[in-house]
């Protein structure tokens, strides 16, 4: 107990040393693009905000949220988890697509931190992209699992999956739909309207080779025409930008070999519907 | 959450006013598009005739999948095993058709080299000429030129070989040349 009084002490010493005013305040600008669509006679423009790193937590979306309730009430932008799991925060910070709450603040306080919002989408206000299409490309793709008899309801059992089957959903599940990946792919700039761009082909990619998913020839005879698939030029900017740590890049290139079926979906290990039968023999 | 009280406020507000306002946010979008790399909002515009007025704004629900490809059947699968193996059997075959000089290696050659490019170019135009930024026209005739270069290429290819000393022989006068300048 003295032990952890003493410690406490230090760190609370350690904290008016690193917050006292004889270090000098480390204040960094943030340079934040702004557009108000109820002044639409206005261009867009950045504008300049100046944050006490002191007083600030670490991560940039702390440093909005220090504006938008100190400084700047009509500062817009989507936020919703913090820690990276929700993907609503996502922005370009100083020319990289990434989740504001967890990407750190540039300690570096003589350049500015530049904040855009997604690249080459519609702006509905300040950082907030107008993602519609791309959920309606999300949509296009039947985000779930497709069996050919469906379950009665009421008689509902689990479907059984090996665990090496499961395990070639990992790096592919856990996509946030952030659209930083989809917003960083040039093709996705210049099709993005008939090519449906890094996330949404990944989480395609993800029901395509579920095992319990028998719906597989459907998807991907939905996927074989030029725009969809085929306008991915391996660029890899999406696997590069994204804030997951996840590769899209090589998700699509197994579409790919899917397609032109060189490579096929291997069959359940497991039997989907196991227990389902063995429920109607007892 | 500041989306969602965006698409309140305005779907509170009539819509006649929505409208306006909408109408003048495209006129500077059209402004500025040349401009900003982040282009201001225009897919909340596009009416939708089948939605209550009042709610315009706000975002249609379906839980129908859209059909986005719809309208474009076409297989694209097959095409591009025949371009991944193009692309593969140039590697041994430039260095192959250089070293061992004869018709058929230089044929083979000019059908490849030319599909290999036409593919390229074809890429090219489809994503730099594209109809939302050209207008309807331009990107056909890009395409158009697209398949006469290629044309005119292996034309000419063929030319050299079948009425000339041949590809790779025309390849290894660059060096002849040379030797011959220092020669002289």
């Amino acid at each position: 107990m003295p032990l952890l009084r003493l410690t406490s002490g230090s760190f609370g010493q350690l904290r008016t040393f690193a917050t006292s005013s004889a270090l000098g305040k480390r204040v960094k600008t943030f340079a934040v693009y702004r557009w108000n669509p109820d002044e639409p006679d206005k261009k867009p423009y950045t504008q300049n905000y100046q944050v006490d790193l002191d007083d600030c937590a670490p991560m940039v979306l702390d440093a909005l949220l220090k504006i938008k309730n100190e400084m700047d009430p009509t500062l817009t932008f989507r936020r919703s988890c913090r820690e990276g799991v929700c993907g609503s925060c996502a922005m370009n910070i100083d020319g990289v697509n990434t989740l504001a709450c967890i990407s750190h603040i540039d300690q570096n306080l003589s350049k500015p931190s530049k904040i855009y919002p997604l690249p080459h989408m519609y702006v509905v206000k300040d950082l907030v992209p107008d993602l519609t299409n791309f959920y309606n490309q999300y949509r296009s793709i039947e985000p779930w699992l497709q069996r050919d008899k469906e379950a009665v309801k009421g008689k509902e059992t689990q479907l059984l999956q090996d665990v090496e089957d499961r395990a070639k959903l990992d790096g592919l599940y856990e996509c946030v739909l952030c659209a930083c990946c989809s917003t960083s792919c040039p093709s996705y700039w210049w099709n993005g309207d008939k090519y449906l761009g890094p996330a949404v082909l990944m989480q395609a990619y993800r029901w395509i080779i579920d095992s319990r998913d028998d719906a597989t020839a459907k998807r991907l005879s939905k996927l074989k025409d030029t725009y969809s698939v085929y306008r991915c030029h391996t660029i890899m900017n999406c696997t590069r930008t994204c804030p997951k740590g996840l590769n899209p890049g090589r998700a699509i290139a197994q579409i790919k070999t899917l397609l032109s079926g060189i490579v096929k979906k291997q069959a359940p290990i497991m039997d989907p519907a196991g227990l389902d039968k063995q429920t109607a023999q007892n | 959450m500041a989306f969602s009280m965006f698409l309140r406020t305005s779907a509170c507000r009539s819509s006649a006013f929505n409208q306006q306002m909408m109408c003048f946010a495209t006129q500077s979008m059209a402004k500025e598009r040349t401009i900003a790399s982040t282009l201001p909002i225009k897919n909340l515009v596009i009416p939708r005739a089948n939605s209550t007025p009042i709610l315009n704004s706000v975002r249609s629900f379906r839980t129908s999948p859209p059909r986005l490809s719809a309208g474009k059947a076409n297989d694209h699968s097959k095409l591009w095993v025949v371009e991944k193996i193009t692309s593969a059997a140039l590697i041994p075959l430039v260095p192959l058709g250089l070293l061992i000089p004869n018709k058929l290696f230089d044929s083979a050659l000019a059908i490849l080299i030319t599909a290999h490019s036409f593919w390229g170019l074809e890429a090219i135009v489809v994503d730099y000429v594209r109809a939302s930024i050209f207008g309807p026209v331009i990107p056909k005739i890009a395409i158009g030129l697209v398949y006469l270069v290629s044309i005119a290429t292996l034309g000419g290819l063929f030319y050299l070989i079948s009425h000339d000393i041949g590809l790779a022989n025309t390849f290894r006068q660059l060096w002849a040349i040379k030797s011959d300048g220092n020669k002289a």
